[in-house]
């Protein structure tokens, strides 16, 4: 039984190359948690911006009629990558977490595992 | 909209103080300065989000999540929610002076993570930022919801659908969050997207004092200035289209 910080936290230490993560409300924008970032990486900037892409990519899926939910979204940087994962559940309606990693570092396929591992954690 | 959204909530969080700050819309409980608690008759509490809402329509959901016990994430996440946007509207502004109890404590205390009272503020400024940088009308927020017609392909997300199939023209988007069980900020947010795409009437903005009137005379009549609203309509029924 893991509260919103524990995850955030978990999320940090356990995946390799985490360099910070966030739970974000995806309508409104906000952080309603976050871990790491720092001064390079400022995570309520990265998580009001990102609710923009979760939403276009929502918007999108209405228009090509896709009846579908998304898991996951990855954009890759040069250097980093930053992993969006949509939680589901009922009070968990409209969040998602946010997750940028060190691309030297990171495994990509681990930390997506790790990921959803960590979001059931936090519903159960 | 610079500067700080309540200059008293500054000073009592400064002063570590314990109480509850009470506003016109809304009142904050604060622990040594911090946030434990916010409430404001706008927007629904913890019981009614978790509950899914008042409309039996939306308890229709899928794997029986109803059924299921809530857990201690999500209940935290949840409640800091309901926090945030009961503190938006409690610091809405005001007409009366603030007050502040000293020493009262909320009926209703959720047992949480206490939040510092500069970052409720701090997000009640970024809200109403979001909020005019979505949709200047602050008209709709109070108003009741007035459907339109979605232009021929124009696609609606499934979020706003399940409220435009409850805007009956009556309610206002802080009733239709309790019809819901969704945070009235995000009904208020969601209501200006809609607005902005068309598919929401944006109630007439407060009449403008008339100008002066123009002296009929040869000269060149100057230009209406450009109804915005309509531009922007226009451009959103031209994009849904190409």
């Amino acid at each position: 039984m893991a509260n919103a910080e524990t995850a955030l936290k978990e999320a940090t230490t356990v995946i390799d190359g985490a360099l910070g993560a966030a739970l974000v409300d995806y309508t409104s924008g906000m952080a309603l948690g976050a871990i790491g970032g720092g001064k390079d990486l400022d995570l309520t900037v990265a998580a009001a911006g990102n609710t923009d892409v979760v939403r276009a990519k929502v918007r999108t899926m209405e228009m090509l009629g896709l009846q579908d939910d998304i898991e996951d979204i990855l954009i890759t940087l040069g250097t980093q990558y930053h992993l969006i994962r949509l939680l589901k559940g009922r009070g968990a309606n409209g969040l998602f977490l946010y997750l940028a990693l060190d691309k030297n570092r990171a495994n990509l396929a681990m930390a997506r595992h790790q990921l959803k591992k960590i979001e059931s954690e936090l519903e159960v | 909209m610079t500067g700080g959204v309540s200059p008293l909530l500054r000073r009592l969080a400064a002063d570590r103080a314990t109480g509850a700050l009470v506003r016109d819309h809304g009142t904050l409980y604060l622990v040594d300065g911090q946030v434990v608690h916010a409430e404001s008759p706008v927007a629904p509490g913890l019981d009614v989000l978790l509950a899914g809402g008042s409309d039996r329509r939306s308890a229709a959901r899928p794997h029986g999540a109803r059924a299921r016990r809530i857990g201690a994430g999500e209940r935290e996440i949840c409640r800091l929610g309901a926090l945030f946007d009961a503190a938006f509207f409690a610091l809405a502004p005001g007409r009366g002076p603030a007050r502040f109890r000293y020493g009262a404590e909320p009926r209703l205390a959720g047992a949480g993570r206490p939040v510092p009272a500069a970052a409720v503020e701090r997000e009640t400024l970024r809200r109403r930022e979001l909020l005019d940088d979505v949709w200047p009308y602050p008209a709709l927020d109070a108003a009741p919801v007035v459907p339109r017609p979605a232009a021929p392909g124009q696609s609606v997300t499934a979020r706003g659908r399940a409220l435009l199939s409850r805007a009956d023209g009556v309610r206002t988007p802080a009733q239709l969050a309790w019809v819901l069980g969704r945070p009235a900020f995000h009904t208020v947010l969601e209501i200006r997207r809609l607005a902005a795409a068309g598919l929401v009437e944006t109630p007439a903005p407060a009449p403008v004092p008339d100008p002066a009137p123009v002296p009929p005379s040869g000269a060149a009549p100057t230009a209406d200035p450009p109804d915005i609203a309509l531009l922007r309509r226009v451009r959103d029924a031209l994009e849904a289209h190409l």
